[in-house]
C-alpha cells in the first residue's frame, strides 16, 4: 500500500516494540517468581541464573493456590457444561425451529445482553441470599450461567440458523422427533461452534472476579481470581511469592490462547459481522 | 425418501393405518419442543437477568437502613448526586468517553497496518490479542509490581532522567495510569474484531486507491472508514461498554479507588455501597444511573457515527 516501502518499516518499528510490550510484563512477572526475595530487592529485571521452583510450590500449597485453583476448575467446568446445555437447546429452537413469538424471545434475550452484571447485582445478591444459594457452588454456577447464557445462545442461535433446512427434514423423515434432531444432529454438527462458545465461556468464567466475589464471600469457597487479590495485601512484602501466585492463575489461560487462539478469536468477532 | 415414510411409520406404529389418536399425541409433543427446548434457558434468564432489573429500578426508590423497604422517592438519586465519591466516578466517565476515540484508533490503526501487510504482519495479531484474555485481575496484579514507586517502569525513566511519578499514589495520575493499562490490556479484542471487518472490505477498492496514487491517510478517509463503518460502529460501542464495566478487577487490584477517591467509576461505587457500607438501595440508584449513561452513551455514538459517515445501516 502506498507503494513506499520505507513507510512499512518506519511502522514496523513501534509496532515490534510493542508487540514486546505486550509481552513483557508476563516475562517479567515470570522472572520475578523465580528469585528469591532478597535478589527481588537487589534486582528487579536481570534475568535469574537458575529456575527456582520454590516461590510456586510456596504460593500451591503454603499459600492455598491449590484450592483456590481447585475452586476455580470445579465451578468453571459445571458453569461451561449447563451453558452448552442450555444455550446449544435454546439456540437449535429460536435458531433453527421457527415457533410463534420465536423472534420476540429472541428479542428478549438479546436485550438480557445489554444488562450488564453491574445494573443487577444488588437485587441479584438479595435473590441469591433468600434462596440460600450464597456462598454455594450451584449458587455461583448459576450466577455464572445466567450472567453468559444470552451471549453464548446469540451466538449459537446465528450459527444453527445457517444449518441448511433440509439436513433436519432428511433426519425427521427417518423418524427423528425433535429432541432426536437435537441430539443426533445439531449436537454434532455445532461442534466446532460449541468448541468456540465453551473455551470463550470458560475464559469469561475463569477471569471473573466480581461475580465470584459477591456470591462466593467465604475464604475456603474463593476462586482463583479472588485468591490472587487475597494475596496482594498478605504478601505485600514478599513480592516473588505473589508473582508466583499470578503465574499460577496465568499459566492455564496462556496454555488455552496456544492451542485455540483461533476459535477465541472466532468466538469474539462472530457478533461483530453479524451485527 | 418421502415415498418411504408412510411404510416406515406403519412399521413402528404395528398397526397398519396409524392410529389418529396417537399421531394427535405425538404432533402435540412435537408442537410443544422448540417451547421445551427454550424453556430452561428463557427460566434462567428471565429470573435472574430481567426480574433483578425491574427489582433494582424498583429498589432504588426504597430507603436503606430504618427506612429499609419504605418508599422514598428520589431521595437516594439525590444523595447520590451529593456525593462527592460519585461526582467523581462520573467525572471519570466523563473522561473515559474523550479518550475513546483514542482507544478505539489505536487498534483500528494497528489493524490497518496489519492488514496492509507491514512486515512482521503474521506474528501481530496473536500478540496483541494475548492481554484481552487475561484477566483484569491478573492485568492489575503485574502492574501493580510495574508501576510500583520503587518499581522498573520507574527506574527505567530514572535511567534517561526522568524523575519518579508515583503512577497509582498520585490522585491526578492514578486514573489515567489505570486506563491506560485497561487499553493496553483490551486493544487486542478491537483489533481483532477490525481484522473481521477488512475481511469483508472489498481489495479491489484499495487497488484502485492505490492506482490513484492515494496517500495512506487518504486511503484511510475515503476508503477504509467508510467501508468499516459498521465495524467501527460495534467496536465503539462494545469500547464503551467495556470500559464501563470491566474495569472493576483492575481498580479492585490496583487502587480499590483511591487515592483519594480519585479512581471511583460507577461499578466501583456500587459494589463498595452495596459490600461494605451496605446500603442496597444507594447501590440500586447508581446502578440504575449506570444503565441510564450507557444507554445514552450508546445510543449518541450510534447516532453521532451514522451523521459522520452518511450512511444508514440495516
Amino acid at each position: 500500500m502506498t507503494g513506499a516501502r520505507p513507510t512499512r518499516w518506519v511502522v514496523a518499528v513501534p509496532m515490534a516494540a510493542l508487540a514486546l510490550a505486550t509481552i513483557y510484563p508476563l516475562v517479567f512477572t515470570a522472572n520475578v517468581a523465580m528469585k528469591t526475595r532478597r535478589e527481588y530487592t537487589l534486582d528487579r529485571f536481570s534475568p535469574t541464573g537458575s529456575l527456582r521452583w520454590d516461590n510456586i510450590v510456596k504460593a500451591w500449597t503454603s499459600v492455598g493456590m491449590s484450592r483456590y485453583f481447585l475452586n476455580s476448575v470445579v465451578v468453571v467446568a459445571c458453569s461451561v457444561a449447563l451453558l452448552l446445555l442450555l444455550g446449544s437447546m435454546a439456540g437449535f429452537a429460536l435458531g433453527r425451529l421457527r415457533f410463534r413469538g420465536s423472534s420476540a424471545l429472541f428479542l428478549g434475550i438479546l436485550a438480557a445482553l445489554f444488562v450488564p452484571f453491574q445494573v443487577i447485582m444488588v437485587p441479584l445478591a438479595r435473590i441469591m441470599a433468600d434462596t440460600g444459594l450464597v456462598d454455594t457452588y450451584p449458587g455461583l454456577v448459576l450466577a455464572y450461567v445466567a450472567q453468559f447464557l444470552p451471549f453464548t445462545i446469540f451466538l449459537l442461535a446465528s450459527y444453527y440458523s445457517t444449518v441448511p433446512p433440509e439436513i433436519i427434514d432428511a433426519a425427521r423423515i427417518d423418524g427423528n422427533t425433535t429432541y432426536g434432531v437435537y441430539r443426533r444432529i445439531m449436537l454434532p454438527i455445532g461442534a466446532p461452534a460449541l468448541v468456540s462458545v465453551g473455551v470463550l465461556n470458560a475464559l469469561f468464567c475463569w477471569n471473573d472476579v466480581l461475580i465470584s466475589l459477591l456470591v462466593m464471600p467465604s475464604a475456603e469457597h474463593r476462586t482463583l481470581m479472588v485468591g490472587v487479590t487475597s494475596l496482594r495485601g498478605q504478601y505485600s512484602d514478599d513480592i516473588p511469592t505473589f508473582a508466583s501466585g499470578v503465574l499460577i492463575a496465568a499459566i492455564p489461560v496462556l496454555v488455552v490462547y496456544l492451542f485455540l487462539q483461533r476459535q477465541i478469536a472466532d468466538g469474539v468477532t462472530a457478533g461483530s459481522t453479524k451485527g | 425418501m418421502a415415498q418411504s415414510s408412510p411404510s416406515l411409520t406403519a412399521k413402528t406404529a404395528g398397526v397398519p393405518p396409524a392410529p389418529p389418536r396417537r399421531k394427535r399425541a405425538g404432533s402435540r409433543a412435537e408442537r410443544l419442543a422448540p417451547l421445551v427446548l427454550v424453556a430452561p434457558a428463557v427460566l434462567v434468564i428471565v429470573v435472574m437477568r430481567l426480574w433483578p432489573l425491574l427489582l433494582g429500578i424498583n429498589f432504588s426508590f426504597t430507603g436503606d437502613g430504618d427506612r429499609d423497604g419504605t418508599a422514598v422517592g428520589f431521595d437516594n438519586y439525590l444523595t447520590l448526586f451529593d456525593d462527592p465519591l460519585f461526582r467523581t466516578a462520573l467525572r471519570n466517565v466523563g473522561l473515559l468517553v474523550l479518550l475513546l476515540p483514542v482507544a478505539v484508533a489505536i487498534p483500528g490503526l494497528l489493524a490497518t497496518f496489519i492488514y496492509l501487510k507491514v512486515p512482521g504482519h503474521r506474528v501481530y495479531r496473536g500478540v496483541y490479542f494475548f492481554p484481552a484474555v487475561l484477566s483484569p485481575v491478573i492485568v492489575g496484579a503485574i502492574f501493580t509490581l510495574l508501576l510500583a514507586y520503587d518499581g522498573p517502569l520507574n527506574t527505567l525513566l530514572g535511567g534517561v532522567g526522568i524523575g519518579p511519578v508515583d503512577w497509582l499514589g498520585d490522585p491526578d495520575v492514578a486514573i489515567f495510569a489505570v486506563v491506560g493499562v485497561h487499553v493496553w490490556a483490551t486493544f487486542g479484542m478491537a483489533l481483532v474484531v477490525f481484522l473481521a471487518g477488512f475481511a469483508t472490505l472489498d481489495p479491489s477498492l484499495l487497488d484502485a486507491a492505490e492506482v490513484d496514487g492515494a496517500s495512506l491517510s487518504q486511503t484511510i478517509r475515503h476508503v477504509i472508514v467508510p467501508g468499516l463503518s459498521r465495524t467501527i460502529q460495534f467496536v465503539l460501542v462494545t469500547t464503551m461498554i467495556g470500559m464501563l464495566t470491566s474495569m472493576f478487577g483492575l481498580l479492585y487490584v490496583m487502587t480499590s479507588g483511591g487515592p483519594e477517591g480519585s479512581t471511583y467509576l460507577p461499578e466501583y461505587y456500587i459494589w463498595t455501597q452495596q459490600g461494605q457500607m451496605n446500603r442496597p438501595a444507594l447501590a440500586s440508584a447508581a446502578s440504575t444511573a449506570l444503565f441510564l449513561i450507557m444507554l445514552v452513551v450508546g445510543l449518541a455514538q450510534i447516532g453521532v457515527l451514522r451523521r459522520a459517515t452518511g450512511k444508514e445501516d440495516r
